[in-house]
């Protein structure tokens, strides 16, 4: 666990770079991951996935299966890679603020 | 050490990046008479524990020296494999599924000096560095997992407890007097990874206590509904909580009389762990086969329900091993599997002649199917 500063707002992270608490999370959050997760520019369909990822968490308590992710956002799993090199999970999931990804990963 | 790049640009991370190029093709690792008689086999030998020969239709023939291998290994140890392969070899060497090491030769007569060489050496506290043996009917190498050297969920310790357990059955890793072979596994936690529910004799990592719950973290660090699904026993309910300070926060709930201490809900949730020093310890299984030799693939039978983690030597396990191993050696009839033996004798028996407690723990409970593991016969020895 650590405390994390970042253009003047406060983040509490664990060793994976995760948000200890997705009510933390704020638009700088987004800035500071993409740098870390080789993204260049955030553009529309970033954050079009940030937002379905987002807004399924809200609503169940869990992240989406990889399926119901693409079907959400109509990308395929390979234009989810070209967004967040990292994947859905490492990549997109962190971003989003949520949770990290359990189980045999 | 300062920082040494490898030429990786993290400000490009995607730039020059090489991906799916998969596993390399075995082709290119074949010794040259391997790939000389590749799928020409006539027959093979087993000339004595650990050394094999096949015969290749050609007449050519492959010496094979089998040794042991602890699997968790440093690179010095895989360079020393690799000296001796360069030596004896021509640098060809390979690892068998059950993580044993083969050195394969072409002619007979490199076949003694590979097995003296193989055989002097010792690490510095006297142990075998590359013991031979692990062929015909005997106990070879154990299919084991990761324990306390990586894994978060254990109940015991991998490593310990295989060391252990061969060491105690060392000689029948270099004899061939059993029955038929007898394939040891351990897992660490019932996860199994690996082979437990399908060997003669399995090591299994068990808890006997529920998770703990650290309500101020659980909604945070985990997704509650995937918690309340992971559990078997649906011990798990969504919950509300208060906090010392007041604050009323999202969590579960465990009916402790439903839970049997799976440890599933905590691989889904860090905020229920369960592990514990006293409460922790091993669950001995036997009787499972994966081939179809005569009977059909069998799963291992729990046969041992608690015995407690006794490190670094585990006495109590390796005793009840012993005595399994005893008395399948005595009992069975040639080509018989211990699950085989078990069968035929009758579990009642197998419990009297390898002097094992049996309790109520050992009576399948799990859902409608148990009830397919109790008697429906009169069939039974007193
Ligand atoms: C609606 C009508 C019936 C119901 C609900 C019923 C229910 C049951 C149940 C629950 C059992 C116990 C099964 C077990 O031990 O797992 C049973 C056993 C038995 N029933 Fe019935 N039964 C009915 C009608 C009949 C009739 C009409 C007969 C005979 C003419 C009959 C003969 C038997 C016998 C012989 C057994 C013992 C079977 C065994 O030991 O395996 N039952 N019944
Ligand atoms: C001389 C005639 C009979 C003899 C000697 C006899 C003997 C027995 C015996 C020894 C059992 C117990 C089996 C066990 O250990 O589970 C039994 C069970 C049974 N018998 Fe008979 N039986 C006779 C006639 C009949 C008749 C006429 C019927 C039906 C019309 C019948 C129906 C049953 C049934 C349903 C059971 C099973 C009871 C249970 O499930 O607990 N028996 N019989
Ligand atoms: S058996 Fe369980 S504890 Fe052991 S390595 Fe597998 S998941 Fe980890
Ligand atoms: S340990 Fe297993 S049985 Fe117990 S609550 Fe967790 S998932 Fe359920």
């Amino acid at each position: 666990m650590a405390t994390l500063e970042f253009n003047g707002k406060t983040f509490e992270i664990d060793e994976d770079g995760f948000l200890l608490d997705y009510n933390m999370y704020n638009e700088e959050w987004v800035e500071y991951v993409k740098g870390q997760e080789g993204i260049d520019e955030m553009t529309d369909e970033h954050w079009q996935l940030v937002k379905v990822l987002q807004d399924y968490y809200e609503k169940n308590g869990i992240a989406p299966m990889v399926r119901v992710l693409s079907k959400l956002t109509k990308f395929k799993l390979k234009h989810i890679y070209e967004l967040f090199p990292s994947g859905p999970g490492k990549g997109a999931c962190k971003m989003a603020g949520l949770p990290k990804p359990t189980g045999c990963v | 050490m300062a920082f040494i790049s490898t030429g990786y640009n993290p400000a490009k991370p995607m730039e020059n990046r090489i991906t799916d190029i998969g596993p390399k093709d075995y082709h290119d690792f074949y010794p040259p008479v391997i790939a000389n008689n590749k799928g020409k086999w006539s027959h093979h030998e087993i000339l004595e524990p650990g050394v094999l020969v096949h015969v290749g239709d050609s007449g050519d023939e492959v010496y094979t020296v089998r040794v042991g291998g602890c699997r968790l290994m440093s690179t010095s140890h895989i360079n020393e494999i690799c000296d001796i392969a360069d030596k004896h070899c021509d640098g060809y060497v390979r690892f068998t599924t059950r993580n044993n090491i083969e050195f394969m030769v072409d002619s007979k007569d490199k076949v003694e000096p590979l097995k003296n060489d193989l055989a002097s050496r010792k690490f510095a506290g006297g142990s075998n560095k590359f013991p031979i043996g692990g062929t015909g009917a005997g106990v070879t190498n154990i299919v084991h997992t990761q324990g306390w050297i990586h894994c978060h969920t254990p109940a015991t310790d991998a490593s310990g407890t295989v060391k252990a357990t061969m060491d105690t059955l060392f000689d029948d890793f270099q004899q061939m007097r059993l029955p038929a072979q007898l394939r040891v596994s351990m897992a660490c936690c019932l996860n199994m990874c690996g082979a437990v529910h399908c060997s003669d004799i399995a090591i299994l990592g068990y808890h006997r206590k529920p998770p703990m719950l650290d309500h101020e973290y659980l909604d945070k660090v985990c997704e509650i509904p995937l918690a309340v699904a992971a559990c078997p026993t649906a011990a798990i309910k969504p919950s509300k909580q208060t906090l010392a300070n007041g604050t009323e926060v999202k969590s579960v709930e465990v009916k402790n009389e439903r839970c049997m201490y799976c440890g599933n809900c905590y691989t889904m949730c860090p905020s229920m762990p369960l592990a514990d020093t006293e409460g922790d310890g091993i669950v001995l299984m036997a009787g499972g086969k994966v081939s179809n030799r005569i009977s059909d693939p069998k799963f291992s039978k729990v046969v041992v329900a608690f015995l407690p983690n006794e490190m670094p030597r585990w006495p109590s396990m390796t005793d009840a091993i012993k005595k399994i191993v005893n008395a399948y050696s005595n009992g069975a009839n040639k080509y018989e599997r211990l699950g085989d033996w078990a069968e035929r004798i009758g579990w009642e028996k197998f419990f009297s002649a390898c002097e094992l407690d049996f309790t109520h723990h050992l009576i399948d409970d799990f859902r409608q199917q148990a009830y397919m593991s109790w008697r429906q016969t009169t069939n039974f020895k007193f």
